[in-house]
């Protein structure tokens, strides 16, 4: 909440006129939607002119940064914008489009958008007078009610309409074209909202704007309901105005089984108000434009809301892009200044980590192939069973190893215990010393004790860290080798104490310790990551690509230079042969290109020819 | 055929009558036998139970249909006619005893089989029955007074089918309230022992300790009888192989609880190794547990979003029923409630010597922020702190009054370290619930608010009746002495009030988890340690000339040096060929694939028992893939019996 009306803040001069409308008279609801209206079109407008951003993000700069919860990279901004021409907003207005003609059916979506005005924020603001600069209608509005609340139930009714309204706080996001983004929600929370507020009342359960019958004392509003009850999405039309009815043909979709209200009452009040908590949820969704720059200087953009998973925006991305099914495709999340990458858990929410950026962050997000993302799996042998060899195993093996790891209640974190170099707070020098990994965190045994586990040092809990991999630290920072690993609080973006570097002795032990880690933290989070995805990628290949010769070869535009580059790397010879052989099977060899690409790690970010990077034009302006 | 005589030793007589004497032949069955014996007792009652029990054999002479040639018997055999099922004392792994009766006469497997379904334990091939330790002269009054229990009314519905529950108790139980009150008893958890006794209680030192107990495991395959177990002697129903199928809170009340007892056990008497966190985590989790079970002994499951859905859902109905009140009053309850007030704030950095300042503080959804004082809390505020995504901890000391709140907030920067300074229990309690919502990214506005408030302020309470030990008038439940969560060794470590709140620590993140959430919580924590449903055993490799350990585990055999206690090498069930007991040099041999021998002798436990355990893990690996329900006992024995199967 305190962020949207941070955000709110930034969009204060546009809305001046909109916000004293709304002051001066909440009830006028027409006018508000006339004048939002107006917005939407202006902003529809200076999308068709080509240069939204240029006019938005200067907007964002004004920002007071202080409390300021979002951040996004400005950096990555001008970077778009030097593109000048070259920005491809075809596929974003293809999205727009979308959205538009969802919306096309409503003369006016502002009426969603205007009443944009949280209760919530309401009392918000109402405390916290900074955002007070668009406080204005919003601290009013309420009293205002309280003025009028002696008339009758059929006022009330409006009033908790327009509350409600206010409810639908929405978040509009980089380009102003974005604004209509938002509306579609909105306009599907409205009527619920609505709806709701009379099946409270009269105890006529509804959601989505469909009706519901009941016995219980009703006005005139109700009564409407209640005559009609039979058919009750034309009940709804004919007693509201015209443009909730039209606001109501947006959400004709809606599973029809929730006309059928004859069961208890009480369970379909409880499914209404989650119905209706879901849709203020919803109106409140945030959307970003996120861009995608593959390595060839093309480009794309794409949406993302703020609900979408890592999996999510990357199932839309292969399908966009053509580029095959593999389960290893991977969001990447490269931090420059730290010289440090991850790759995106696909349960993860994308918008929640791109937030963490800093404004002037140089951080790109890439999106690309890596096996080690789901070796855990394809080759469990070579990381569950704490072996210092890999080998090869059955898949019958495979599956029961990982069955009776990640199958029952709770999940064996591997046992990893060994020497790791460790860069201590601030200093330069690093450290020898044992670690051992638990469920409950990473440990260390102190000097002069043996590893029993009650004279075990937390080095730290996995709770509030991720783990990162470091490149190139012998250079950076003198590290042993390049094999480095790194903790640290997803939103600490600039050399600090409180980062953890840890070094290994060879790839194969930083491989191990980084997705021991990542089981230590996630648990059975990550098998079902990869169960689902290994299911996605094997649907989308029977379905999409019959004609090609093997799963692999969907991916293989990307793989090849990298396997080719590794059969002239003499790190490979310790790779497992038979490998090779059999890296016709998708799920088998993986491994061994796991290590390819640790050894690889340098050249991975030179030369790979598919690299995407993202555009994150990524910042929180708040729906005017 | 020559008849001769044959004598029978009726116990119920008493032991001085001598024994009756029938004239038989050697073509007679057993079934004839018994009737003879019968109508010559004259006595009339309800012998259906009785069987004949050849002692110098050993053996039950269970199948009637066999004449006395087959047995082998013959007029010097020692043959007692005496009644199958005797009373058996129980001790559960929660430290209640029970008195079940069981049966003498069919494997301890069957016999567990019997005991569980009386308890409603499901998966009874988990457990099985353990000797007890030899206690000491001295505290075996002490055990005496210990309460038993007494089930032996209980006669559960014959079948294989589920126990049918009435209000959550098995239909056996729930004839009598005294019944209903030990089943209560047993599915929920025993109140916190006194520090002093889990320091009595025998606590295994070394991994050979470890090992001794395992040589305590009933055979299962024979029954009770053959093992020496008298009526009326005391065994322990214990869990035994750590592989738990399927635990469903809802019906597995019973058996949720005496594994959770028996988990926290093995870490308070340190049978399990863990890390201090761990331990703390612990300590906070039974404690929680223990609360919740006093206070709310009600049904588990009380969904939380449901309950949020149904206090909004209400909210708007009295609202809306009351007509003339506000739309946005509705709204407002469904809204954070405010929370502002004077605190104190310090910022430790370096090279500054700055104390504590006092400003006024607001909350607001996930985020703090603090101005000069109220009066100007309109304008902008000094600054604000979101606390999402940030670390929280208490730093507090009742007895000094010391209410700190320790804030870690991640910057891009790094973490910037924040001290809020409350003046009281009241204040404080708010302020932390409050930053604990919000560092998991929910405002005030959350339902466990009010909840979160009432858990920190009882825990509170029990540092302020631990810190004042010299006014100990309180009835005991409410100064729950620290101490009786931890291990002994942080008994000595550290005193009650330095350990509340580490405790304190841990149990925030916990503390608002039902009990069953939290005792699944337990279990999953207790599994997740390295040395989880490890069983150990001394043996003897071939060709090894010391004595080493092997670790008997769910999927895997671990070989473990004496000395040292380094894992030596471990081989997992997956790769295993065979492996076979030799019954007379008493050796089990192994291979693995790849052509991996081993083979050893048992040092601590009979090779039988090695056998059990292997074959048992083997077995409850198969049962998760065939999910029907129904024990398959003929595969059991098969993988466990060794030549008593045959």
């Amino acid at each position: 909440m305190e962020q949207q009306s941070d955000e709110e803040v930034e969009l204060r001069e546009d809305e001046e006129d909109e916000e004293e409308d709304s002051d001066k008279d909440d009830q006028d609801l027409d006018k508000m939607f006339g004048a939002w209206l107006g917005e939407l079109d202006k902003l529809t407008q200076s999308l068709d002119d080509g240069r939204p951003m240029r006019q938005k993000a200067p907007l964002r700069q004004e920002t007071n940064m202080a409390n300021f919860s979002y951040r996004f990279s400005i950096y990555n901004i001008n970077e778009a914008l030097n593109q000048g021409d070259n920005v491809d907003l075809d596929a974003l207005m293809a999205d727009l489009c979308s959205i538009e003609q969802e919306l096309g059916s409503d003369p006016k979506p502002g009426g969603g958008g205007g009443g944009t005005r949280s209760g919530q924020s309401d009392a918000k603001v109402r405390q916290k007078p900074p955002a007070g600069r668009s406080s204005r209608h919003h601290v009013r509005a309420p009293s205002g009610h309280h003025g009028k609340a002696a008339l009758n139930s059929n006022y009330s009714l409006d009033d908790i309409t327009a509350q409600l309204e206010k409810v639908c706080v929405c978040v509009c996001l980089c380009l102003s074209v974005s604004v209509c983004v938002c509306f579609a929600p909105k306009l599907n929370s409205n009527p619920v909202m609505r709806s709701i507020v009379h099946s409270s009342r009269s105890s006529i359960s509804s959601a989505s704007g469909v009706s519901v019958n009941s016995a219980s004392s009703m006005d005139s509003l109700d009564s409407v309901l209640h005559s009609e009850g039979g058919a009750p999405q034309i009940s709804e039309h004919s007693y509201l105005d015209t443009h909730t009815s039209l606001i109501l043909r947006n959400i004709e979709g809606k599973p029809p089984h929730l006309l059928t209200q004859e069961e208890q009452a009480a369970k379909l009040k409880a499914d209404n108000i989650r119905v209706a908590l879901e849709k203020i949820k919803e109106a409140q969704v945030k959307k970003l434009v996120i861009r995608v720059h593959l390595s060839d200087e093309s480009s794309k953009t794409m949406m993302v809301d703020e609900r979408q998973t890592v999996r999510q925006v990357l199932d839309s991305l292969l399908d966009k892009s053509h580029c095959g099914f593999s389960s290893d495709w991977s969001l990447v999340e490269t931090i420059n200044e730290l010289q440090m990458e991850r790759i995106f858990e696909d349960h993860e929410n994308l918008v929640e980590n791109l937030l963490n950026w800093t404004r002037d962050s140089q951080n790109r997000l890439m999106f690309t192939e890596r096996v080690e993302k789901y070796a855990v799996f394809k080759n469990p042998q070579n990381y569950l069973l704490g072996r210092k060899e890999t080998c090869e195993m059955a898949e019958r093996n495979k599956e029961a190893l990982l069955e009776e790891c990640f199958g029952g209640g709770s999940v064996s974190v591997p046992e990893m215990e060994g020497l790791l170099w460790l860069k201590e707070d601030g200093k330069k020098s690093w450290k020898k010393r044992y670690f051992l990994l638990r469920a409950s965190g990473i440990y260390y045994v102190p000097k002069g004790k043996a590893k029993a586990s009650r004279d075990l040092v937390c080095f730290l809990q996995l709770d509030h860290v991720n783990v990162y991999l470091g490149q190139d630290y012998k250079n950076k920072y003198k590290a042993p080798t390049d094999y480095c690993m790194v903790l640290k609080h997803p939103q600490i973006q600039k050399k600090s104490q409180y980062i953890k570097y840890l070094c290994c002795d060879d790839v194969r032990s930083l491989q191990q310790w980084i997705n021991s880690i990542r089981i230590a933290k996630y648990g059975k989070q990550l098998y079902i990551n990869f169960q689902e995805a290994t299911r996605r990628s094997e649907a989308a290949y029977d379905w999409s690509s019959l004609s090609s010769s093997s799963i692999k070869s969907g991916s293989s535009s990307s793989s090849l230079p990298e396997s080719q580059s590794n059969h002239s790397d003499s790190g490979v010879s310790e790779m497992t042969s038979s490998s090779h052989a059999r890296s016709q099977s998708v799920v088998s060899s993986i491994f061994s290109d796991a290590w390819r690409r640790g050894t690889q790690g340098e050249v991975t970010h030179t030369t790979h020819t598919h690299t995407v990077c993202f555009m994150c034009l990524l910042s929180t302006v708040n729906d005017p | 055929m020559a008849a001769w005589d044959l004598s029978i030793i009726l116990e119920d007589l008493g032991p001085d009558t001598p024994p009756i004497t029938l004239s038989v032949s050697s073509d007679l069955h057993v079934g004839g036998v018994i009737i003879k014996l019968v109508e010559k007792t004259q006595m009339k009652r309800d012998w259906s139970d009785y069987a004949l029990w050849w002692e110098q054999k050993q053996q039950w002479l269970l199948r009637t249909a066999w004449t006395l040639e087959k047995y082998g018997i013959h007029a010097d055999a020692r043959l007692l006619f005496i009644p199958q099922h005797k009373p058996l004392k129980l001790g559960l792994p929660s430290g209640m005893t029970l008195k079940v009766w069981a049966s003498f006469s069919s494997p301890v497997f069957q016999a567990v089989m019997t005991i569980c379904r009386i308890l409603n334990i499901r998966h009874p091939e988990e457990l099985s029955l353990l000797r007890p330790l030899e206690e000491k002269k001295k505290k075996k009054d002490k055990d005496k007074v210990g309460e038993i229990y007494d089930l032996t009314g209980v006669r559960p519905a014959k079948g294989t089918q589920p126990v049918s529950l009435y209000n959550d108790v098995p239909a056996h139980f729930a004839d009598s309230a005294e019944m209903e009150a030990i089943y209560k008893m047993l599915s929920v958890t025993q109140t916190q022992p006194a520090p002093e006794i889990i320091t009595k209680q025998y606590r295994p030192s070394s991994v050979v300790d470890k090992a001794h107990i395992n040589g305590r495991w009933l055979d299962s395959s024979r029954c009770l009888r053959q093992q020496g177990v008298q009526e009326n002697d005391l065994l322990w129903l214990r869990f035994k192989y750590y592989s738990f199928c399927d635990i469903e809170p809802k019906y597995d009340a019973v058996r949720l609880t005496q594994l959770y007892e028996q988990a926290r056990w093995a870490i308070l008497l340190e049978d399990i190794d863990c890390t201090e966190e761990e331990m703390m985590l612990f300590g906070a989790l039974q404690y929680h547990i223990g609360k919740v079970s006093q206070s709310e002994p009600e049904r588990m499951s009380t969904n939380a979003a449901m309950e949020n859905l149904e206090s909004a859902l209400q909210s708007l109905e009295v609202k809306m029923e009351g007509g003339s009140s506000s739309a946005s009053d509705m709204l407002d309850t469904m809204m954070a409630p405010e929370l502002s007030d004077y605190l104190k704030i310090f910022r430790p950095k370096k090279l500054t010597l700055k104390g504590y300042k006092q400003y006024w503080f607001k909350f607001q959804d996930t985020s703090i922020s603090y101005f000069k004082s109220k009066e100007e809390s309109v304008g902008e505020p000094i600054q604000q702190i979101n606390l999402k995504g940030g670390e929280v901890a208490p730093d507090v000391n009742v007895a000094s009054q010391k209410f700190l709140i320790r804030l870690l907030i991640p910057s891009p920067e790094g973490m910037n370290e924040v001290y809020l300074r409350c003046e009281n229990e009241q204040q404080y309690a708010h302020w932390m619930a409050g930053c604990l919502l919000a560092s998991k990214g929910k405002s005030l506005a959350d339902s466990s608010f009010q909840s979160e408030i009432q858990s920190i302020r009882s825990f509170l309470a029990v540092q302020k009746t631990n810190s004042g030990s010299s006014s100990h008038t309180l009835a005991s439940d409410e100064s729950m002495n620290t101490h009786s969560l931890v291990s002994p060794r942080y008994h000595k470590k550290y005193k009650p009030k330095q350990l509340t709140p580490r405790i304190l620590e841990a149990y925030q993140n916990i503390s608002q988890l039902s009990m069953t959430d939290a005792m699944m919580r337990f279990l999953q924590t207790w599994q997740a340690l390295p040395d989880f449903g490890i069983s150990y055993v001394v043996v003897r490799f071939k060709g090894s000339r010391k004595d080493e350990v092997l670790g008997i585990a769910s999927n895997r055999l671990i070989r473990i040096d004496l000395g040292v206690g380094d894992v030596v090498k471990t081989w997992r069930y997956n790769n295993m060929k065979q492996w076979n007991v030799n019954w007379d040099i008493r050796q089990v041999a192994i291979e693995f694939e790849g052509n991996v021998n081993v083979a050893f002798s048992c040092v601590t436990a009979d090779c039988k028992i090695v056998h059990e355990f292997i074959g048992g893990y083997i077995f409850m690996s198969t049962r998760s893939r065939e999910k029907s329900g129904t024990l398959n006992e003929e595969l059991f024995h098969k993988l466990t019996g060794g030549h008593e199967a045959l």
